[in-house]
């Protein structure tokens, strides 16, 4: 990567308001093929790409997160905006293209005219003039160029028209530059701040003014409302240019109606949120028995040696334990994408905002914890959107209380455990109860955080939700596709190696020191061979010493070391609590049969020696109350790291949800025992 | 004085200063709510709060604590 980004090429960086058509431009630019790195030490994202090989035009295009103003506001804005003048990867830009929303000219000239004031060398790509002419509007580029001191191009973003022509201006700028020098932009000075805003705003207003042409019948009517308002107004009145989309205000009328608004937010989400499982299920399938067949196979080339083991339970398995939630997270993203294109998510963040604010939550909180249900790690990197950096540390803070999509094969196992397959709809039932109570104590939690904020959480911030309702719009469904794929990656490429070093670390612990004991062979088949060899190796195994360590904490919860071994092999994933059961109780892997073999086998178990059985309606209770809330997941932990910026939450989250799921286990256990329930 | 929050719904008021105390102020103004334009309460989300104005062609939507920062003529 260093290779292509260091070359000594120029640097464009691509800057805008929200719904200013930017992300869009930045497609086109790019050919949808960039890469997504991170700022040094923050949570600021930046993409990065050359531009397309068929522009013939060899320049790094940067795109910077959305802004409006060269005045940060929060932490995280400081640091974009900061990186713009340099960038401590990439250096100075060359040039900045701005994208501008002909029909916002007034709002959106205010960062062209700040980034101008810094000096910077400036490119204005003039988007949405479509909808402006529909209001039947015309607007003199070449007088809005010669106003501003800069180059004004208009791109069309559907069909890509435009294009061209700006990186022929690119070109033009760039070459001007290499002869009169580049120059150092000057750090934004913000002193003058509200005067200075408003005699920004009344000169982007003279310029809208001008460079935007009246629709050819201004009746008289409009004058006697101009009139009436010229005392009061610091500029002229431009009917016309300022309504709204009629669309979209009829659509709003349902979509933010007080009842039928709230309902039909419900519904978008339950749909969102069971398409998460339903459609991704049948994928999830074949992917898991794809890796299953792949590490059958792996033994029986490899033979059932400790290198083929390795490859078939270590390597392949591993690798599946990642790649099992990818199609989850395609459509979490593709749903989430789609409602975001459209310009819904803009309405949910609204209509949720005000009993989120409550705990101490902002609307925009209300995203990343619907992700949460899917995955803690995207849901935990979407918290970039919340400006406000208490809130956002609290949304962290309680989204892996959100039961994640790892927990399902657990919760499944254990319900089919508890209610027999003629009475599935009572495992439902409960399996919806677990989900309830997943959102009620994450809630609570993050009540209760809220009243102690000040002990767990460091920061303060003012309170804040200020957020553009964008027109509604048909959604590109490639861009949402492109984009949908780009999360993806990030959720491999952070999860994946940590998985996959875990799996591997977990397979070492459970295979040695014993990986070949010896045992009586007398009158055995070949396969019972290989299952009381495996059996013997684990009871000898670290992972087995580990639990033996682990028998006086997992006693008072009435399970013993197999659990407990369970328990940390599923630190890599959770539904590694599944493979690593199966793997202790010596179930062959015979795929149709899995569950119902397993569960045959914890059935026969017992504690010790004692014959008391091990799993009881009691104890796979006092499972699932512990997989609701103990944080048993390293990636979560790592990503929570990264996010915050430091070890102090990831470790409060650990200690604080793994002691509630401990309690909360005793008592689940006991108090059954006590009711008479074994 | 009026301000933007007591704005019944659908009724239009013309922005006469922003209260610079508020903390969110100057992103209030940044976005566009500046003295003399025309503001529309278009919306109220479902627990009255927050709540969405017209402004500049666009429809923002912000806390009603913060649009009692807004003061109209």
């Amino acid at each position: 990567m260093k290779t292509l980004l260091l070359e000594d090429i120029p640097l464009i960086t691509l800057v805008g308001p929200p719904n200013s058509g930017k992300t869009t431009l930045f497609n086109y630019l790019s050919g949808k093929n960039y890469k997504t790195v991170n700022y040094p030490g923050a949570t600021v994202e930046y993409s990065i790409s050359k531009i397309q090989r068929k522009f013939n035009f060899n320049a790094n295009i940067l795109d910077s997160p959305g802004i409006i103003s060269l005045i940060p506001n929060s932490p995280d804005e400081k640091v974009s905006i900061d990186s713009l003048y340099s960038h401590p990867q990439f250096g100075v830009p060359d040039l900045i293209v701005v994208t501008v929303d002909s029909s916002q000219l007034s709002r959106h000239l205010l960062i062209v005219r700040q980034l101008l004031q810094s000096q910077f060398n400036v490119i204005i790509a003039l988007t949405m003039t479509d909808i402006l002419y529909r209001k039947g509007f015309g607007i003199d580029i070449n007088l809005l160029s010669e106003r501003l001191g800069c180059d004004v191009v208009v791109i069309d973003g559907r069909t890509g028209n435009g294009i061209e022509l700006l990186i022929g201006a690119i070109e033009n700028n760039i070459e001007n530059i290499k002869i009169i020098g580049k120059k150092n932009p000057v750090i934004f000075n913000s002193s003058l701040d509200v005067k200075y805003l408003l005699s920004s705003f009344r000169e982007i207003e003279a310029i809208e003014k001008e460079a935007i042409s009246r629709p050819m019948k201004a009746g008289d009517k409009i004058n006697i409302k101009k009139a009436n308002k010229q005392l009061h107004i610091l500029n002229e009145y431009i009917p016309g240019t300022n309504q709204l989309d009629q669309p979209t205000i009829k659509i709003d009328k349902i979509l933010l109606h007080k009842v039928w608004g709230l309902v039909i937010f419900f519904l978008i989400m339950a749909f969102t949120f069971t398409s998460i499982f339903w459609l991704a299920q049948p994928v999830m399938n074949l992917v898991d028995s794809a890796f299953g067949f792949l590490s059958y196979e792996a033994i029986n080339i490899l033979g059932n040696t400790w290198y083929g083991n390795f490859v078939a339970n270590g390597i392949i398995s591993g690798t599946g334990a990642v790649l099992v939630f990818v199609p989850q997270i395609l459509i979490l993203f593709l749903i989430l994408g789609l409602l975001e294109d459209t310009g819904y998510l803009a309405r949910g963040a609204m209509l949720i905002d005000k009993p989120l604010s409550k705990i101490g939550l902002n609307g925009r909180s209300f995203v990343p914890m619907l992700s949460g249900f899917a995955c803690a790690i995207p849901a935990i990197l979407s918290t970039r959107t919340i400006p406000n950096k208490r809130e956002r540390l609290l949304t962290i803070f309680i989204i892996p209380l959100m039961s994640c999509s790892a927990r399902l094969p657990v919760y499944a196992l254990l319900l089919a455990f508890l209610f027999p397959a003629s009475k599935a709809w009572i495992a439902g039932l409960v399996l919806a109860g677990i989900y309830v109570l997943s959102i009620l104590s994450s809630v609570t939690i993050a009540g209760i955080i809220n009243k102690f904020k000040n002990k767990i959480i460091n920061a303060e911030d003012n309170s804040s939700f200020i957020l553009e309702l964008p027109a509604y719009r048909k959604p590109k469904f490639s861009m949402v596709l492109t984009n949908s794929y780009h999360s993806a990656k990030i959720y491999f490429k952070k999860a994946g190696p940590i998985i996959l070093i875990l799996s591997g670390v977990i397979w070492l612990l459970t295979y040695f020191p014993d990986f070949n004991p010896k045992v009586d062979t007398h009158n055995l088949t070949k396969d019972q061979i290989t299952e009381v060899q495996s059996s013997v190796r684990l009871q000898n195994s670290y992972a087995s010493e580990l639990g033996k360590f682990m028998q006086p904490v997992m006693s008072p919860i009435g399970m013993d070391w197999r659990v407990g071994v369970s328990l940390i092999a599923a630190f890599a994933a959770r539904e590694v609590f599944v493979s690593s059961l199966a793997m202790i109780f010596k179930v062959t892997d015979d795929n149709s049969t899995l569950q119902s073999s397993m569960i045959k086998e914890m059935r026969k178990a017992t504690v010790g020696d004692t014959g008391q059985k091990l799993f009881t309606p009691a104890t796979i209770a006092g499972l699932i109350m512990f997989f609701i809330f103990a944080l048993q997941c390293v990636s979560t932990l790592a990503v929570s790291r990264k996010e915050t910026g430091s070890w102090r939450m990831p470790a409060i989250q650990f200690f604080m949800f793994t002691s509630i799921a401990y309690i909360l286990t005793f008592i689940t256990v006991n108090g059954l025992r006590i009711l008479g329930i074994p | 004085m009026k301000t933007a929050a007591e704005l019944k719904y659908g009724e239009i008021g013309i922005i006469g200063d922003i209260d610079a105390s508020h903390p969110s102020s100057r992103r209030i103004l940044e976005v566009g709510f500046t003295p003399g334009q025309e503001i529309q309460l278009v919306n109220i989300s479902a627990f009255n709060d927050p709540l969405a104005f017209s402004i500049r062609g666009t429809v923002i939507a912000i806390r009603k604590n913060e649009a009692a920062c807004i003061k109209l003529i």
